[in-house]
């Protein structure tokens, strides 16, 4: 009978749409289940697993949401390092609590190299604000790849020509600057913080979400913007506003006309960098073999075109000299936060 | 004429095919709830880049668009909203299938969204830039003063006693307030448990209020769906009637739609959350809303089209992104070596005409893709309850995991179905909750926003006269409610007295 057939075609569909809809979120977590047996708890056969290493997708865990500019960096990494290692790198999203949840996360698997996770300065900042009871010493680095310094904006027909100028002003006028940031304790936040300590200047801190600070600015609601500058090179490069410094240790190559703070004699450095780290206890060999593949992705000239239009710089530093780094800034962000209120632990 | 130099080049078979492609992933994501089409887009940035500006950006509108269109079906079959913006089509539109006009409903969902997809793009390429100039003049002050009438407007969007949405509201903003402090950066009720950080999915608790809740709600009452039912081919599309009654609100949604769409934030659910109060107000048919009213289908699924148009005006003429998924556009586009903002149309106009092409040609490429469909979808009505809600159960777990790889918020849809169960019992409305959770971060946001930046005065939030303004609309519209629910009480007193 035709209704017969008409149900038959509806749930053929429906499973069809099921599978679907699983094989989505397969595609998205595959690969999370470690082989057993492949691996043994030996340390030679730790060793023999590891110059076999990579034998099954890799994932990734990217703390930021599909489509923010962490998540677009580290695609980009994983599509070109999963073609050197010869074995895809799938990434994940898993968002939340400052980075918190997708630390937890990396944190309870298997220390074999199979889950990477995108760190970046929020394994400081998330720490310290005390969304989760563990730090920096949890992972091991394998590679820091890009730094974002922050830009502080003004727009075009602001009455400050220079940084100096604009200091000169915040420090006649304390808390007269109305300066957005992306979130209170975000690291946008801290560098503005960072400014004030250095010049002396005080600012009122205003703490936006996405894309908010900027058209904030535009609209005249508030003085300046502090942010990271794929977040305002396309309002830069329209002429509707004025970067007057940025706080890294070179200049940004997509805007080679912003000085340092540096330059400017203000010494402020401080810089978002990201990079690939594992669990803490991963064999020695997986971490070269992936600290081998990074430096590749460095070097890459399609990644350094995608970084540079992403506002960020390349700037590559070695499983043992990541480590150290991350050790370094974590003092330095935590007596940030704690100037701010918001260290916690 | 530089729009049919846009069709030209949106008419090349490259960008037909993108275009083709772009629509039929960007109608799926909408399908799949849990999966939105800013992460669809992410994943497929780095295919688009290679593309090239032209085909990769009509290919990523294409996803952003299509994924509007989508999102209604699962809402109308079987109650569970597939992108948040598609959670009021659950109203009436699931009460339109259990009727057996699924097929209607499916049918005006997808013309409302060409209608208003297609008017969207004209009111774009006409008004863009004095729109998002005048959109700049809105700051934290002035979107608090907009919440508050969103707020009183929709509170009563189901009509079942003034109090009990209210109290719905209130819970909405309660619950918006779980996980991560987005200003502060402190976590709250969360319990120390760190999947609670991202705070409560609106996917998730949608999902679970109307899918979970409808599902329990059947099982818990014997055989009374045992009979399937039986729907002539010849009833799978509106009739006359229907089609003139849902032309109105079509036009009225995108109008409306576009204009929420200016503003940040989920601008897409709250526009269609407004047009189906609006319809509400207007119709002469109000006894049919709450048991399948077609303009409540049409008008909210107009809006939410048109509200997807309207966010692009910032990015296109600002370089603002004002949603995630247009952060995404915004980061392709840089990828592309294109700078959006006003030098979008200078630098790269064939781009910009080949987008704005593409789009004309995508809205009609997804109403010829939605229409035959329709049918199809509709025979999943056919499907007898037992077999169709264990599924539909599966797919809604998927979805709320999908959406952020946590599992938290299947814990949470499933709670939010319990809950969803009790409220139907007690004779509560679920959506004045969800639009609490919905405007719950904006309100928050720009309240918080606002006294920083007038430093602790309040006086900021009487500052400007777009303020003062909607003050005095929200003042009207709370006076106005209160006047004609107590005449109407007079009335009917006076009615009883009579006799």
């Amino acid at each position: 009978m035709g209704n017969w057939r008409l149900k038959g075609i509806a749930l053929g569909l429906a499973a069809l749409l099921v599978m679907l809809a699983l094989s989505l979120v397969g595609c998205g977590s595959g690969g999370k289940q470690p082989g057993e047996g492949a691996q043994g708890s030996g340390d030679s056969q730790g060793n023999k697993a590891a110059v076999e290493f990579p034998t099954k997708p890799v994932e990734m865990t990217v703390l930021f949401g599909a489509g923010s500019g962490a998540d677009l960096l580290a695609r980009k990494v994983a599509e070109i390092a999963g073609k050197d290692l010869g074995q895809p790198i799938s990434v994940v999203n898993r968002t939340g609590a400052g980075g918190a949840t997708g630390y937890t996360y990396v944190k309870g698997q298997k220390a074999d190299g199979y889950a990477i996770i995108w760190n970046s300065n929020s394994i400081n900042t998330a720490y310290h604000a005390g969304n989760m009871n563990f730090d920096y010493k949890t992972f091991s680095g394998i590679a820091e790849l890009t730094t974002e310094p922050v830009s502080i904006a003004v727009k075009a027909d602001a009455p400050w020509k220079d940084i100096n100028e604009f200091v000169e002003y915040a420090k006649k006028n304390p808390g007269k600057i109305r300066i957005g940031n992306s979130g209170k304790g975000s690291f946008t936040h801290l560098a503005a913080v960072a400014l004030e300590n250095k010049t002396g200047a005080k600012f009122t801190h205003v703490p936006f979400g996405q894309g908010l600070a900027v058209s904030s600015l535009l609209g005249g609601q508030i003085e300046a913007s502090s942010q990271l500058p794929a977040e305002i090179m396309s309002q830069v490069k329209a002429g509707q506003v004025r970067i007057l410094a940025v706080t890294g240790e070179q200049r940004l190559k997509t805007l080679p006309d912003v000085p340092t703070f540096k330059e400017k004699g203000i010494d402020l450095t401080l810089s978002l960098w990201r990079g690939i780290a594992v669990p803490a206890g991963t064999p020695e060999p997986v971490i070269n073999k992936l600290e081998a593949a990074m430096k590749k992705v460095t070097e890459n000239d399609e990644f350094k075109k995608f970084a540079a239009d992403m506002g960020a710089n390349i700037e590559y530093r070695g499983a043992k000299d990541f480590d150290k780094f991350i050790a370094q800034q974590d003092q330095e962000l935590a007596s940030l936060m704690e100037q701010i209120g918001m260290k916690k632990q | 004429m530089p729009l049919l130099e846009g069709l030209q080049v949106a008419l090349t078979p490259f960008n037909l095919f993108a275009c083709f492609i772009g629509v039929i992933i960007g109608t799926l994501t909408g399908v799949l709830p849990g999966l939105g089409p800013a992460a669809a887009m992410a994943m497929l940035l780095p295919l688009t880049v290679k593309m090239g500006p032209t085909a990769g950006l009509i290919m990523l509108a294409g996803i952003y668009y299509g994924a509007m269109y989508g999102g209604s079906t699962t809402s109308i079959l079987v109650n569970v909203p597939g992108e948040p913006a598609s959670v009021v089509t659950c109203l009436e539109g699931y009460k339109m299938a259990r009727k057996g006009r699924a097929g209607a409903a499916l049918a005006v969902s997808a013309i409302g969204s060409f209608i208003a997809g297609t008017l969207g793009i004209v009111l774009i390429q006409l008004f863009a830039p004095p729109l998002a100039r005048a959109a700049l003049q809105f700051g934290p002050a002035e979107f608090f003063a907009l919440t508050i009438v969103a707020v009183i407007l929709l509170s009563n969007l189901s009509g079942k006693g003034g109090l009990k949405a209210f109290l719905m509201i209130a819970v909405g903003l309660l619950l918006s307030t779980v996980g991560l402090d987005p200003l502060g950066g402190i976590n709250r009720f969360t319990f120390n448990y760190a999947g609670a950080g991202t705070g409560l999915s609106f996917i998730a608790i949608a999902a679970g209020l109307f899918g979970v809740g409808e599902i329990f709600w059947l099982a818990s009452r014997p055989d009374e769906n045992a009979e399937v039912m039986q729907v002539g081919l010849r009833d799978l599309y509106p009739t006359r009637e229907e089609i003139k009654r849902s032309l109105p609100p079509m036009l009225r949604g995108s109008f409306l739609g576009f204009l929420i769409g200016l503003v940040p934030g989920p601008a897409a659910t709250i526009a269609s959350f407004a047009s189906y109060s609006m319809e509400k107000g207007l119709s002469k048919h109000k006894e049919e809303f709450g048991h399948g009213a077609i303009e409540g289908v049409a008008g909210p699924e107009a809006a939410n089209n048109a509200a997807s148009a309207g966010a692009m005006v910032p990015l296109l003429s600002l370089g603002i992104p004002f949603a995630p998924s247009i952060a995404v556009l915004l980061s392709g586009m840089l990828l592309m070596g294109v700078t959006p903002g006003p030098l979008f149309l200078r630098d790269h106009p064939t781009a910009f005409w080949g987008v704005i092409g593409s789009m004309y040609i995508g809205n009609v490429m997804l109403l010829v893709l939605n229409l035959p469909l329709v049918g199809i979808w509709a025979s999943i009505t056919r499907i007898p309850q037992k077999y169709l809600m264990p599924v539909v159960l599966l797919f809604c777990m998927v979805g709320a995991y999908a959406d952020n790889n946590n599992l938290f918020d299947v814990w949470v849809m499933l709670g939010a179905g319990l809950v969803g169960y009790l409220m139907r019992r007690f004779d509560y409305d679920p959506a004045p909750l969800l639009i609490g959770l919905v405007m719950g971060p904006i309100m928050e946001r720009s309240l918080r926003q606002a006294l920083i930046m007038g430093r602790g005065d309040p006086v900021i939030f009487l500052a400007s006269p777009i303020s003062i303004a909607l003050y005095v609309v929200a003042l009207a519209i709370f006076v106005f409610t209160l006047v004609k629910k107590f005449r109407g009480k007079g009335q009917t007193m006076a009615a009883t007295g009579c006799r």
